[in-house]
């Protein structure tokens, strides 16, 4: 049975969820405790999984050769299967809360489980051709939940974001088809699976094959110039830009990115060659640039999803150093900017809950009736800016260090950038924070006579989050002592 | 004195570490006297005050994370607490939420945060260089990255500390600030920064001259600066801030000398620890003086606030005493610590005289001419702290019913709070008449974390001592009586001259940061974004072209075949039915019909025509044979027939 786990946890949302749809709930109560029933039930199996079936390949459907669909819970899987088992009930919870307002409920919590397994099915997915297909099913799972309000912007964004993605993911297919020719295996293998004598004087081609599979990949995780998807994407309801637009989907980009280089063609082979500086510079160009366009931005939601652009390259800025050191800043950049920005999103979504204000102008004096929303946000911001003592901090220490660590002068470039940006990030955050908390003396108390904190299904997620970014950022030690084994392959 | 080591492993990612040695003793001991009392000052001052909690709890924040700093051994530590000494103190300054206060607010959280970012960058080049952040175990190995890193994590510390040209955050924020929390944001935040200086100072480059040079300027330039932003200023507590904007750079000076004088160290740590000391002490007081009166007047306007303190002789006295201390009047603590700087300041120049010690950057001349600019400071010091004490003590106010309101006030402050303002009025002139006991045993404490050796008979009156404090004294009267009672006074008020375009932050730090940078930033994101938005559709449009190109492509491929190879051939007339042997036949056939009609079928005669018909049954036979001829079974049938025909002429 314990060998079945993998298959279990991916089968169980995608299959459970329809019924959501298909039964007919006596109640909206009985639906909203069949579907967090489901997810809870999903994330202590993947727990199981993790802790019991480690390393066991399960293979699924057999082509030829050694292209099949097989699972397996490596490392890396149970560092990103466990982050979204951890984070999917918490949201769901939220999502109860929140959705109340919408129509089509129904469907949306189908998608919305059903985007679990298949987030699943990409962190477990054992070889390339796996994660491929989970890849493309995720951006179609996905359409819907943005498209959710049907209204002509949620369409168009939709549409934006269909066209995106599934033209990166034609980059990478690619990428898929050069691994399966020119490698031992497609399977996931840490240092790569490429074989050199076959790929002989075509080094060039294959180069030019990764930079392309990683700004294929890269679309997902708002690489630019290929991020105007995410800030459209927000149109949907928060608890979608929260956890999709902040976690699933786009660390899924960064997760296969790092799969990629780190396990199909190998840091060893991509270090100092011209493609990794031409995908670093990007990752650079991009962390400076979501931070200034967050910055002019006075949408709250689009201003964090510009955030979300910029920490996303965080994550492929430490991927592309190609050192064991700049992936385990980089995996624990993912981990913890997803627990950050989700927290962050969180409150954002709470505050256009209870007041309808969409616009950070609007924000002024919100603090003194919404106290434990924001004080929540200043965690979020405080963390986000990295100072010390929060979950931030220590991600970004290990970028830097990984980066001076490897000794590439255009790493020093980033680590400038890293700079610029935690300033930007500063007076982008702090600015809401001052805002909401001190309006300044001849503020009208009355305009925001009405708000008050939202109830309990949305201030629980919130305070573990916000508890959980102080705990990682005081005792990071095991978790980054975990990624650092992840990353060397112990 | 013994030192005590304590290290908590595994929280804030590297684990934290402690040390308490004689001067972080000391140093935290004036930490919580000095909050005691502006603790205590505050229940009265801030009586009618909104959101007090905030207050009371955010001090408590800033009291615990300046602590941290002062007992912090390795700089990650330091920085850590730094960082939340900065946050928590933010709020001190924004406490009464008016406008000016938010925009102080912004400029000190601007200066915290971008100072923060830059240390923790020389902090981390630190790390990465060494594997350690515990400067203690460091030595300058005369690289430039050291250097910098150093350079970089003096940016943080300057920044809190008032140094030039980051002290802009000072005269903004003490005004606006609660005056119990300016005495603590003067009196001893700036010495956390001070603090990080010195631990950069006294460990990484210790007897290191290029920093000291670098040290000793800024100093120069702070102190100097600071005293004549105070001599312009017609803002009580403005006066006070920017007088500890110049103390601090007579801090800074002592530190650039301790360091030029490598081993030949032990007068100028010891003004440089005096100084620290007594500045705390001195604006502890002088602050909360300046907080009895804004909370009697709601006023700091000089004009508008003169007068005042006639008839109040225990403020007076108070005021007097800090006044005197700050101004290095002789009895006084000042004295102490600015006479062992200025000696220090002459005991480098001898050694330069005596080729002890190399000439690094300033020579004898420029030497000398630091020492001038001291005394000048010194003077400027006792000119502005008079321009005060005239103000508020001597002078009556223009208008004579306020006068008369002034003085009806009787009572103007709580016991409580009198008594934490005598606290260090006692402590001046204390440490003053005694500098063999208190300064020199706080100097002693302080030896094994300075790096120096103690004291030793230092003599504080003798007249050459003397002299240099007379000359400042001399130097206050001539300014105070020609630049302060002359030029910086009109129909007996007091004007502001000093310049309105001599602003660092309102004409280079706002503009570079809110203008510039986000316009640069903006300006190229935008340009980003307008190349994709345009690159998208041009793209498109060429794939459409492409396709479009390759579409005629194919079509003409497909023309050009059908005009040649498959040319369809043309319909053909319509042909004359059938074959010539249908007509033949056919039309004997018709003869026959003919023939027969007119005979044998008489009356029933046949109308067909049997020409016609032949030529049918000829164009479907004929059909069918094509349509057989082209058929797969056909050629198969004929396979079939030929391999039978081959088999059977193989077997015959």
């Amino acid at each position: 049975m314990a060998k079945y786990l993998p298959l279990l946890i991916i089968l169980l949302p995608i299959f459970g969820s329809v019924l959501i749809r298909l039964v007919r709930f006596k109640s909206r109560k009985a639906m909203c405790i069949y579907t967090e029933a489901l997810v809870i039930i999903n994330s202590i199996l993947v727990l199981l999984t993790i802790l019991l079936d480690h390393d066991v390949i399960l293979e699924v459907v057999h082509f030829t050769g050694d292209l099949s669909i097989s699972f397996a819970m490596d490392d890396l899987s149970v560092v990103f299967s466990g982050l979204v088992a951890f984070l999917w009930p918490l949201a769901t919870l939220y999502s109860f809360e929140y959705m109340k307002k919408e129509e089509h409920e129904n469907t949306f919590f189908m998608f919305f489980v059903m985007t679990y397994g298949v987030t699943l099915g990409i962190a477990t997915a054992e070889d390339y051709i796996t994660m491929y297909c989970f890849y493309e099913l995720l951006t179609i799972v996905t359409v819907p939940l943005v498209m959710h309000t049907l209204t002509r912007e949620a369409i168009l964004a939709s549409r934006k974001y269909l066209y995106y993605s599934l033209g990166g993911a034609a980059f990478a297919f690619i990428s898929l088809i050069f691994i399966i020719h020119y490698g031992d295996t497609n399977r996931f293998i840490l240092g790569g699976t490429l074989n050199l004598d076959l790929v002989g004087d075509r080094t060039n081609v294959l180069l030019l094959i990764y930079v392309l599979a990683f700004f294929g990949f890269g679309v997902k995780a708002a690489l630019c110039p290929f991020n105007s998807w995410l800030p459209s994407a927000s149109v949907a309801p928060t608890p979608v830009t929260a956890l999709l637009h902040a976690v699933a989907v786009v660390k899924a980009g960064a997760f296969a990115v790092i799969r990629m280089t780190y396990y199909s063609f190998g840091a060893d082979f991509l270090r100092g060659t011209w493609a990794q500086y031409v995908v670093m510079s990007a990752t650079i160009v991009t962390i400076v640039y979501g931070c200034s366009r967050a910055l002019k931005e006075t949408h709250f939601k689009r201003r964090l999803a510009y955030s979300t652009i910029s920490n996303l390259s965080y994550i492929l800025f430490g991927c592309a150093l190609m050192t064991p050191a700049g992936m385990t800043g980089a995996i624990t950049h993912l981990v913890f900017h997803a627990l950050m920005k989700i927290t962050a999103f969180f409150c954002a979504g709470a505050v256009m809950y209870q007041t309808d204000r969409h616009y950070v102008y609007e924000l002024d004096g919100l603090g003194k009736k919404m106290p434990w929303t924001f004080s929540v946000f200043t965690v979020a911001s405080l963390a986000l800016m990295g100072v010390p003592g929060f979950a931030g901090f220590i991600s970004k220490w290990n970028l830097a260090s990984a980066a001076v660590e490897s000794k590439n002068p255009l790493a020093y470039v980033g680590i400038a950038a890293l700079l610029v940006s935690a300033l930007l990030t500063a007076i982008y955050m702090l600015s809401v924070v001052i805002r909401a908390f001190f309006p300044g003396k001849d503020f009208d108390e009355r305009k925001v006579a009405e708000c008050k904190d939202p109830n309990l299904l949305m201030l629980i997620p919130l305070g573990i989050f916000a508890v959980t970014v102080l705990l990682f950022g005081i005792c990071s030690s095991p978790f980054t002592e975990f990624f650092a084994k992840v990353a060397a392959g112990m | 004195m013994r030192e005590w080591l304590f290290t908590i492993n595994g929280i804030c990612g590297f684990g934290l570490a402690f040390k308490l040695d004689g001067f972080r003793l000391l140093y935290s001991a004036i930490a919580t006297l000095m909050w005691v009392c502006s603790m205590i000052f505050s229940v009265e001052y801030m009586a009618h005050y909104k959101n007090k909690l905030r207050y009371y709890a955010f001090s408590a924040v800033t009291y615990f994370a300046t602590v941290g700093v002062f007992l912090s051994s390795d700089l990650y530590t330091t920085f850590v607490f730094f960082e939340i000494m900065s946050l928590a103190s933010y709020v001190w300054v924004i406490q009464d939420e008016r406008k000016e206060s938010l925009r102080a607010g912004d400029t000190y959280l601007a200066i915290a945060v971008i100072g923060g970012l830059v240390m923790l960058m020389g902090i981390f080049m630190i790390y990465v260089q060494t594997g350690t952040t515990d400067l203690t175990a460091l030595s300058f190995d005369g690289s430039r990255m050291q250097f910098i890193a150093g350079t970089l994590m003096l940016f943080g510390f300057a920044a809190k500390a008032g140094g030039f040209p980051l002290h802009i955050w000072l005269p903004k924020a003490h005004p606006v600030a609660p005056a119990p929390a300016s005495a603590l944001l003067s009196g001893i935040l700036t010495k956390a920064g001070v603090f990080g200086i010195l631990l950069l100072s006294c460990y990484l480059f210790w007897g290191n001259e290029k920093w000291g040079t670098l040290i000793l300027t800024i100093g120069v330039i702070t102190m100097f600066l600071g005293a004549l932003l105070a001599l312009f200023s017609v803002d009580l507590k403005r006066t006070l801030a920017c007088s500890s904007v110049s103390q601090i750079g007579f801090i800074l000076t002592g530190t650039g000398v301790y360091d030029l004088l490598k081993e030949h160290n032990a007068l100028a740590a010891g003004g440089v620890l005096m100084h620290m000391v007594n500045h705390s002490m001195i604006k502890l007081l002088l602050f909360m003086a300046a907080g009895v009166v804004y909370m009697n007047l709601h006023e700091l306007d000089l004009n508008q606030i003169r007068g005042f303190g006639r008839k109040k002789p225990l403020l007076k006295i108070q005021f007097l005493m800090g006044a005197l201390g700050i101004g290095g009047i002789p009895l006084f603590n000042g004295y102490v610590s600015k006479t062992l700087i200025h000696e220090s300041i002459v005991e480098y120049r001898e050694l330069l005289e005596e080729g002890v010690l190399m000439p690094f950057l300033y020579g004898k001349g420029l030497i000398t001419l630091i020492e001038w600019i001291f005394i000048i400071s010194g003077g400027i010091t006792i000119a502005y702290m008079t321009k005060l004490f005239v103000v508020l003590f001597v002078e009556k106010n223009s208008d004579e019913e306020r006068q008369k309101r002034f003085d009806e006030k009787k009572h103007y402050m709580s016991v409580a709070s009198a008594v934490v303002l005598s606290i260090p009025a006692l402590f001046m002139i204390l440490a003053g008449m005694f500098p063999h006991f208190i300064p020199e045993s706080f100097i002693r404490l302080s030896t094994g974390f300075l790096r120096s050796q103690a004291l030793e008979n230092f003599r504080y009156f003798s007249l050459t001592n003397l002299t240099g404090g007379f000359y400042s004294i001399a130097i206050g009267a001539v300014l105070y009586l020609f630049v302060v009672r002359k030029c910086l006074m009109k129909d007996g008020e007091y004007v502001n001259r000093w310049p309105k375009y001599l602003d660092l932050e309102e004409y280079v730090y706002r503009p570079l940061l809110l203008i510039v940078l986000p316009a640069v930033l903006g300006f190229l994101c935008r340009i980003l974004d307008r190349f994709v938005d345009t690159a998208t559709p041009v793209l498109i449009h060429c794939g459409v072209f492409v396709c479009r190109l390759a579409d005629r492509f194919i079509d003409s491929i497909v023309v050009g075949l059908r005009k040649t190879v498959f040319k369809e051939e043309k319909l053909p007339q319509e042909r004359i039915e059938g074959s010539p042997a249908t007509h033949l036949i056919g039309s004997w056939m018709d003869h026959a019909i003919h023939v027969m009609n007119d005979t044998v079928w008489e009356y029933k005669p046949k109308k067909e025509n049997a020409e016609h018909r032949l030529a049918m049954i000829h164009t479907k036979i004929s059909e069918n044979n094509a349509i057989i001829v082209r058929s797969l079974s056909f050629a198969l049938s004929l396979a079939g027939i030929g391999l039978i025909l081959i088999l059977l002429f193989m077997l015959i």
